[in-house]
């Protein structure tokens, strides 16, 4: 009774935040992308820094469940319904910050009027939809008493694989394939976003999967937790091996890469990167190496929330550290464009790119990230066998506000 | 085929901002955004000079849409909103501009600029040419090569207004424009030529 009490609770604040964002967004619309903290010289912020973010999370999911047919591995069979499930929520999420994002959303219908298909955000909304439309069917086979489902299972996770392993390239590209910008125009952007996607993806699973535990809804035994934790140990080192590479290839010739990365080492973005690299790298990557650790479940825990916290302040570097300097340079800079600059005078100008999220884009970004979890509760109550009321919601939300 | 341009004298320029003046009447450009700039290289005021005294110099760069041959703004664009016209500007078609600003991203001149709000306008009336489309918010917008002018056939009102007369329009597909005879006799060089972008705008001294 008490939990029931707990979950009701839980669920109203996260009903309440769902609400406030709406009507934060509302006022957006109506007011203009003002109400944020873009500005021409720093033109996405906290919205794509989200989307970024949400596309990486819902791989983790979709990855585990259909390894589990591709590569028969049984034991990841069991968890495939709540992880894809998960993958289903972020995937959703990441869609709608891309739309929160648009300054003219009443036109949006252009994009399938009129596509470019020469743009990699016209790729994205395909791969995207793809990816949404995968993991449904994928959910309706799994929950589908009918028999061969499972036969379909087998099918559709061959699809489900290579189109997860897209989604996750083609984000990147939005940024890897733009010229003008140092420390985005890289090929290794692509498997660095792949490999953050599953080692984000992973931790939030696994973070999931205890949530479900502790609220009786859905039983993941410990040795599965603890060889998911291994999976994710792996994903760390390479994830970090990427960054390394990336970091190395940046600095060496001391070049327009050197100024670059020293903005994000000792600049405006440098609490992002070591953040990132201490915390979401070099802890985690340590408890989970050692098996005995691994089996510690408080430990695989805070390992998980650790690796979710450091991909989060991973995009945020990765995205507002390119913007910060301006290839053409002078006074008096760019023209920002924003309200303060509508006053005119000085404030109209900027030599370097500089952005801080508004209440607005916060209020925003909290609301979407409790529906998602909302949604996640609603639908793991629905598809999943078991009864206990349930509390994860709490622990979703946790992962996502650290 | 025409590829309508513009060479900037850069000895010429004396930093004035009368084109950037001029722009912002022409293209009813709003408050806290300018489609032209001029500016001061390698300093951090706009009055400031390069080097310590007595050893010291300016040096000015209008800077506006470049009118790429290779736009980067146009490939990511994902409504085709951007586009190069038969006369070789980049255009944007506000109706089909979606607000993404991927364009903004990929654009290395920070030549495009947003409409975060409903724009603001002081004097409080649309001052710009009456022909010139008034833009709302949510749309990205930059420099037309004075797509309205220069389809009367007059040239750009940068152009036009230059003190220094600094700047020369023409078309680069006419060897016997003037544009086309600087370029070819001046050695004019284009901004961030490692861009691959392909300039139409060029600079020459």
């Amino acid at each position: 009774m008490q939990t029931s009490t707990k979950a009701k609770a839980a669920m109203g604040v996260l009903g309440t935040l769902t609400i406030a964002g709406v009507a934060a967004w509302i006022y957006q619309l109506a007011n203009g992308l003002g109400v944020t903290g873009m500005s021409n010289g720093t033109s996405w912020g906290l919205y794509i820094t989200m989307f970024m973010f949400f596309v990486g999370l819902s791989a983790g999911g979709l990855i585990v469940a259909s390894s589990a047919s591709v590569f028969h591995v049984a034991d990841y069979k069991k968890v495939a319904l709540p992880a894809v499930i998960l993958s289903t929520v972020c995937i959703c999420c990441a869609g709608m910050f891309v739309l929160i994002d648009l300054g003219g959303i009443q036109r949006v219908w252009r994009i399938i009027t009129g596509p470019n298909p020469l743009s990699p955000l016209f790729w994205d909304i395909c791969v995207i939809t793809l990816y949404l439309a995968i993991n449904v069917v994928y959910l309706a086979f799994m929950t589908s008493k009918k028999p061969g489902a499972a036969d379909k299972v087998a099918v559709v996770s061959r699809f489900a694989l290579p189109v997860a392993i897209l989604v996750h390239s083609v984000t990147a590209w939005i940024f890897g394939l733009e010229m003008a910008r140092e420390g985005w125009y890289s090929a290794i952007m692509a498997p660095l976003f792949v490999v953050s996607a599953m080692d984000s993806g992973l931790a939030l699973l696994i973070l999931s999967l205890m949530g479900l535990n502790k609220s009786g809804r859905f039983k993941t035994d410990k040795k599965l937790l603890s060889n998911l934790a291994g999976l994710l140990a792996v994903c760390i080192a390479v994830d970090a091996f990427l960054v390394g590479c990336e970091v190395l290839t940046m600095a060496y010739p001391g070049a327009a890469g050197a100024e670059t990365l020293a903005i994000m080492a000792t600049g405006a973005t440098a609490p992002f990167f070591w953040f990132e690299i201490v915390i979401g790298l070099l802890i985690p990557f340590c408890i989970l190496v050692f098996t005995k650790n691994r089996a510690r479940m408080g430990l695989v825990a805070a390992a998980s929330v650790c690796v979710v916290a450091g991909v989060f302040f991973k995009r945020v570097w990765l995205l507002l550290t390119s913007f910060v300097e301006l290839n053409v340079a002078g006074a008096p800079g760019v023209s920002l464009g924003t309200t303060a600059a509508q006053q005119g005078g000085a404030g109209m100008w900027a030599l370097a790119g500089s952005y801080a999220p508004t209440w607005v884009e916060i209020v925003v970004a909290i609301g979407v990230v409790s529906l998602g979890a909302l949604a996640f509760v609603m639908l793991a109550q629905k598809l999943l066998p078991g009864g206990a009321p349930k509390r994860e919601a709490v622990n979703v939300a946790a992962g996502e506000a650290a | 085929m025409t590829r309508l341009a513009i060479a900037i004298n850069l000895d010429r320029c004396t930093g004035c901002n009368t084109c950037a003046m001029a722009c912002k009447m022409q293209n009813n450009v709003p408050m806290g955004m300018a489609w032209n700039r001029v500016l001061n290289e390698d300093c951090e005021f706009e009055v400031g000079v390069q080097g310590t005294y007595p050893h010291v110099s300016r040096s000015h760069l209008p800077v506006a849409c470049q009118h790429c041959e290779n736009p980067a703004c146009l490939r990511v664009c994902p409504t085709g909103a951007t586009y190069k016209d038969d006369k070789g500007r980049v255009e944007i078609d506000y109706e089909k501009c979606i607000g993404c600003r991927m364009c903004m991203a990929a654009c290395p001149y920070n030549a495009r600029v947003f409409n975060w709000n409903e724009p603001v306008r002081d004097p409080d009336f649309n001052y710009g040419d009456k022909d010139v489309p008034v833009r709302g918010k949510g749309v990205v917008e930059k420099c037309t090569l004075c797509k309205e002018r220069t389809d009367r056939g007059d040239e750009p009102m940068c152009v036009k207004c230059c003190l220094a007369k600094a700047r020369i329009f023409g078309d680069l597909d006419d060897p016997e424009s003037e544009v086309s005879r600087v370029v070819r006799e001046r050695n004019a060089t284009a901004l961030l030529p490692e861009q691959g972008t392909r300039p139409q705008v060029r600079y020459f001294n």
